[in-house]
């Protein structure tokens, strides 16, 4: 119990140094932080229009008190609202955030599910032909971003054997199979990092289990071959595979933005993208914020799962 | 005087971390011990005991948390202190694993070397070469690395480096205990004509009581941090008071039957060194234990045969 | 072998990068030059991989891109680098507030997910090459404090470093000299992986819109470009891709050998095994009483790069119910392998090429793999030398002794937990019910390894290898354990092997010895006369060497001579000293009354 405590009090601390990270760096930039953002190449920014910005985002308070309000506000979930259309930045993401994290969870499970079973396989036949063809298919996945299979995807399937749509959204009210026609691209799409990552280590994992002691052990007990696989290797290889999990989560987040780019799933990327071209300050900001705090949850659940895997870890 | 005094040390290493919880451990608990020039003390004991940072606290390796060690009538100074720069040529240290201790990617002429290179402003190979051969190495392999070395060569190794700045005391820990028995007795040889030829003062840390027998002139066995028992080798193996060296020395295995004697086996489990037992450390796996044994620490007093000294309050009964 | 497999992959980035930098004096077209009317063509003179949207020839654009994407990725890596090892480093070696700041700087990058922090700062200072370099140099710094500081955590750990530090070296010395050759490898290999990463950010970035400016050819940007045509000019789409793919392929190989070569643990797999010749067992007279397990002639060869070796080489031995039979011998002996081999636990790099071992009249090294999973753990059971590494960490001790009964008979799991109970009450376990919820690590090693004995007598067993089972055990610890195996012994008639290199222990509980040096049993025969009357050279220096009473012990000059170079002839001459030039002759097992020894001149000796 003490052990859960703590990682929920550190994870508390850490979305709290995030927040503060998110708001110094528009004050570590050199030069007025108002200019910086107004300014285009070479041509400084109209005095007015940094005057306003100034007074928008409160800049011309002293730093404790904007710090102290920045706080605050994020205390209430108020995210400011964007420089472009003064929209509440907290509207915008709660009303796209559950397409992002519907395209995360689809992905990560399509990961998981082929990733885990065909790592123990391979591992337990090394070197026989399955491991050798899904080990080749893993480092070719693991080098090609992202984006590229993307984009591949939609040349091959859709503009040239026309199997399936480009990209695009539907409610899931308003048509189930087309909604999850179109899904399924970009979840494969971003399923890929995650696949190939868990796969290479999870077939690392099982390999060294398999060579430890207590797997002796418990052939010398006796037991069939599926039951030490199960009991004394998955097990046991689970552990460290929870770990990249959760880090992995990281590149998996950044590389949905990609994903619905090249898909035109309409998630949070689409304002995020748009707010860096504008230059929409309190729009990053708030989506930032938002997946990290994000990817920091999914880190606390890994932790706690690693201690309900580990008994090691809570008991000590 | 002897060259190396420790008065009533004692070392806990506290929990490390924002979060750390628990007591602190106690690896040494008041311990007095000497070491005179030419002698070798042996000090044994099990895992736990607290014989290795005993051996660090006498180098200065280790910061005493309590007491102090003396080094030839003078304090150990301070961590980072410059004095260090000259004593630390006058104290060696020779390690239990004959793989960990030798850096894998130097050569390892350069490694006994180093205390050349350090104190004495450069290491000539001639210098080396005579280490090597001091140690019954060929001086022709000084440009190999540690990998082309068996077990008993990398120990020799480890011994050539200690003895690069003809040190005055050499502290062993457990320098033999990871070797073969035929090489074993290979190396303790060398160290007992090192000894002998070199007037060292040496700290042998085993627990192999046998070994210690042979290589050492006193002895003190250590548990959960304490030394129960100190003396002579010849007495405290021949009339062992205390029943922790007792039950040790019954439990060492012997080749010949008539050697052989009855075992005394140890009830239970060690405690743990974060929270030891009360007055004795002992007490919780003795069968000689009564109520007084709990209530205060028995002093090291002497009793016994010439130079032997027991921790156990009910010595003269047991005996 | 580990090297060659940096070779290919290797020549791969070199050639890449040696494109990227010989660009500008390679006869290549100018990439940003735009020439309208050959839009999209697919092919022109001058321009084989064709032209883009804007009339620029793509071959150039995909050599002068690398130039762009590496120079970004290795000036992050390099700024990184630099920066993140110098701060592990201090982090390491100082603790304190040096450790404080760097762990905790790294720890908050890693809060963020890569490329949402990299738009943020795109977003304060806009898209561009300094932006991105900048970015990426961040975004890598973590992994270089991390690797450092881990490294030289454990390099302090290292006797060797508390070598040089108790010979009193300055801390710059070592540093320099011990500390930073030992780190160099992960670090190197961290740097090349901050490379690969760091061009797939870049490129996703720039794909993005928000990385490289253009007109300046990018991969990233390409792609970008090629999408709003790929209907028209399919192929302009796939030329990028595939040298970004290819690019990251091959770093990502190189890592990966890189990774291997330089963490030593990660040593070869195993070879892909022949198909081996069993030599059918010969018909040999059984002595009386019939024995519970008799050994023949057993000869186990290990593939290795380098060739077969022969680390057992016709072993025989019996043990009947009721009695122990040592297996004594210094590391390299091979008695463990034996022992291994009977029990049909040989890793898969390792074959039986000969010899029977009757169990009950039934050759065990010829049953099917299923018949011979029954007889393990059931009629003949086994307990290892590190009871720590032994038992699986994740299983309360409880269930994985009720799990030993379970595999063999058919119990309910409630009778069986019960059963387990009982069995760690039986090996001595105080409190018995509350232990069995323990996990290992919460036990001390004497109880871990009475837990293993308990798994290892569940199922009644008529025969017990015991390999070094108190070797990593202290000596009052040991005493218990041996006691244990001598009182169930005892109580059960079942017959032991015990495997182990110390002669006292050998003496103390064992009815016969069988000597091992170098793969070959020497020496074989009861153990009171064997001890008392050694018959082989090596047995009797071997003796010698026991530091015991008041004679000086005695070293055998020498060492074990490497299972891929034994000697002709007699395999201890080289060590012996009574060898004479007849030991040069290979030896036999010969008869010497009630005992065997392989010495040829045992009769002139004796």
């Amino acid at each position: 119990m003490l052990y859960v405590a703590k990682r929920i009090a550190i994870s508390l601390v850490l979305v709290w140094v995030v927040a503060t990270v998110v708001f110094l760096a528009l004050h570590m930039v050199p030069g007025d932080p108002a200019e910086v953002l107004l300014s285009t190449g070479g041509t400084s920014p109209d005095p007015y229009a940094v005057a306003e910005l100034r007074e928008r985002l409160g800049l011309d308070r002293p730093i404790m008190v904007q710090y102290g309000e920045f706080i605050a506000r994020l205390a209430r979930g108020d995210l400011g609202t964007s420089l472009v259309d003064d929209y509440p930045v907290a509207e915008e993401i709660l009303l796209r955030l559950p397409r992002t994290l519907e395209l995360i969870l689809a992905g990560t499970l399509i990961a998981v599910s082929i990733a885990l079973p065909a790592a123990t396989y391979a591992a337990v036949h090394a070197g026989g032909a399955f491991d050798r063809a899904a080990s080749a298919v893993a480092a070719i996945l693991q080098a090609l971003p992202v984006f590229v299979l993307g984009t591949l995807l939609i040349l091959v399937l859709a503009q040239w054997l026309r199997w399936m749509p480009a990209g695009g959204y539907v409610p899931f009210a308003q048509d189930p199979g087309r909604h999850l026609l179109l899904l399924l691209l970009p979840a494969v799409a971003v399923a890929k990092g995650l696949a190939a990552t868990v796969f290479r280590m999870a077939r690392a994992a099982v390999l060294e289990q398999l060579s430890r002691d207590h797997v002796r052990t418990a052939r010398a007990k006796g037991l069939t071959p599926r039951r030490v696989v199960r009991r004394h290797v998955v097990r046991n290889a689970m552990i460290p595979v929870t770990t990249v999990l959760g880090l992995q989560m990281g590149t998996l987040l950044g590389g949905t933005v990609l994903v619905e780019f090249v898909f035109n799933w309409p998630g949070l990327s689409t304002p995020l993208l748009r707010a860096v071209e504008t230059r929409d300050y309190p729009m990053v900001v708030g989506i930032v914020l938002t997946v990290s705090g994000l990817f920091l949850l999914i880190n606390l659940a890994m932790d706690l799962l690693y201690a309900v895997l580990d008994p090691r870890i809570a008991r000590s | 005087m002897a060259l190396v005094v420790a008065e009533n040390v004692e070392k806990s290493f506290a929990p490390r971390g924002v979060f750390a919880r628990g007591k602190p451990v106690r690896a040494v608990a008041s311990v007095d011990a000497q070491v005179a020039r030419g002698e070798a003390l042996g000090v044994v004991g099990e895992s736990g005991s607290g014989k290795s940072t005993l051996g660090r606290l006498l180098l200065g390796l280790l910061d005493v948390t309590g007491g102090r060690v003396r080094f030839d009538g003078a304090d150990l100074p301070k961590p980072g202190s410059a004095a260090w720069k000259t004593l630390r040529a006058r104290m060696g240290i020779v390690f239990q694993d004959p793989f960990g201790s030798l850096d894998p990617r130097r050569s390892v002429g350069a490694q006994v070397g180093d205390g050349l290179a350090i104190h004495r402003g450069g290491a000539e190979p001639a210098r080396i070469a005579a280490l090597f051969e001091r140690v019954g190495l060929d001086p022709l392999r000084m440009g190999a690395f540690p990998h082309e070395f068996s077990g008993g060569q990398r120990q020799r190794l480890g011994i050539a480096r200690a003895l690069a700045t003809d040190p005055d005391f050499l502290v062993a820990d457990e320098p033999v205990s990871a070797l073969d028995v035929s090489i074993q007795a290979q190396v303790v040889k060398l160290l007992a004509d090192l000894r002998r030829d070199l007037g060292l003062a040496m700290l042998f840390i085993s627990h192999d009581l046998p070994v210690v027998r042979h290589l050492c002139d006193r002895v003190a066995v250590m548990y959960l941090g304490r030394v129960m028992e100190e003396g002579p080798v010849r007495e405290v193996f021949a009339r062992p008071l205390h029943p922790y060296t007792r039950a040790l020395l019954s439990a060492t295995p012997m080749l010949d039957p008539a050697k052989r004697a009855t075992r005394i086996l140890l009830p239970g489990d060690p405690p743990s060194p974060s929270d030891p037992p009360s007055g004795c450390v002992f007490r919780t796996r003795c069968s000689f234990a009564q109520a007084a044994c709990a209530e205060t620490v028995p002093a090291l007093r002497a009793f016994g045969g010439p130079g032997q000294r027991v921790a156990c309050i009910r010595a003269e009964e047991i005996s | 072998m580990q090297v060659k497999r940096l070779i290919l992959p290797g020549a791969m980035v070199a050639f890449i990068v040696l494109l990227a930098l010989l660009a500008p004096v390679l006869p290549l077209p100018d990439p940003v030059r735009q020439d309208v009317a050959n839009r999209l063509a697919a092919w022109l003179p001058g321009s084989p991989l064709g032209r883009d949207e804007f009339g620029r020839d793509i071959l150039s654009r995909i050599i002068w891109g690398a130039r762009a994407s590496l120079a970004v990725a290795f000036a992050s890596a390099a700024i990184a680098c630099l920066v993140g090892t110098t701060l592990g480093l201090l982090a390491g070696w100082f603790r304190g507030l040096a450790e404080f700041f760097a762990v905790r700087t790294a720890d908050v990058v890693l809060c963020f997910p890569p490329i949402l922090l990299a738009l943020l700062v795109v977003t304060l200072l806009g898209p561009g090459t300094a932006t991105l370099i900048l970015v990426l140099s961040i975004l890598y710094l973590p992994g270089f404090v991390r690797v450092t500081y881990a490294e030289v955590l454990s390099a302090r750990g290292q006797d060797y470093v508390e070598a040089v530090r108790a010979l009193g070296a300055p801390t710059p010395r070592i540093l320099s000299r011990t500390v930073l050759p030992n780190i160099a490898g992960p670090v190197l290999v961290q740097f090349s992986l901050a490379v690969a990463a760091a061009v797939v950010v870049e490129s996703g970035l720039s794909f993005l819109g928000l990385g490289v400016v253009p007109p300046t050819p990018s991969w990233g940007l390409m792609i970008r470009g090629a999408r709003a045509t790929m209907e028209q000019a399919p192929t302009y789409l796939l030329y990028p891709c595939l040298a970004l793919t290819v690019t990251i392929l091959a770093m990502n190989m190189l890592c990966d050998a890189l990774r291997d070569a330089v963490d030593r643990k990660g040593g070869t797999r195993a070879p892909k095994l022949r198909a081996v010749d069993r030599i059918l067992p010969g018909l040999f007279p059984t002595r009386e009483p019939a024995p519970l397990l008799e050994v023949q002639g057993l000869t186990v060869d290990i593939a290795t790069p380098g060739g077969a070796i022969r680390p057992v080489e016709d072993v025989s031995f019996a043990v009947r119910a009721g009695e122990t039979l040592a297996i004594v011998g210094e590391s390299g002996s091979g008695k463990s392998i034996t022992a291994t081999a009977v029990m049909g636990l040989l890793p898969p790099v390792a074959q039986v090429t000969a010899g029977v071992a009757r169990f009950e009249g039934r050759d065990l090294l010829d049953l099917p793999e299923e018949e011979r999973r029954r007889l393990r753990g059931g009629a003949i059971a086994m307990v290892f030398q590190d009871p720590m590494s032994s038992l699986n960490p994740v299983h309360r001790v409880g269930d994985q002794v009720a799990e030993a009964i379970r595999a063999h008979r058919d119990v309910s799991a409630a009778a069986a937990s019960q059963e387990a109970v009982e069995l760690l009450k039986r090996v001595g376990i105080a409190d018995p019910e509350r232990r069995a919820r323990a996990y290992p690590h919460e036990l001390s090693g004497g109880m871990r390894q009475r837990v293993m004995i308990a798994m290892a007598i569940a199922n009644r067993p008529r025969l017990l290898i015991a390999d070094e089972p108190t070797t990593a055990l202290d000596v009052t610890v040991q005493a218990g354990i041996l006691d244990l195996l001598a009182q169930l012994r005892r109580e059960t008639g079942m017959g032991v092997v015990l495997i182990t290199h110390s002669l006292g222990v050998v003496a103390e509980t064992a009815d016969e010895v069988v000597v091992m040096y170098a793969a070959q049993v020497v020496e074989r025969g009861t153990v009171a006369e064997v001890f008392a009357r050694p018959l082989h050279p090596y047995t009797r220096a071997l003796l010698a060497a026991v530091p015991e009473g008041d004679a000086e012990p005695e070293g055998i000059p020498g060492v074990v001579p490497r299972p891929d170079a034994w000697p002709p002839g007699c395999r201890f001459a080289p060590r012996c000293s009574f060898a004479t030039p007849i030991c040069e002759r290979p030896q036999v097992l010969e008869q010497a009354g009630e005992r065997l020894v392989r010495c040829i001149r045992w009769k002139d000796l004796a």
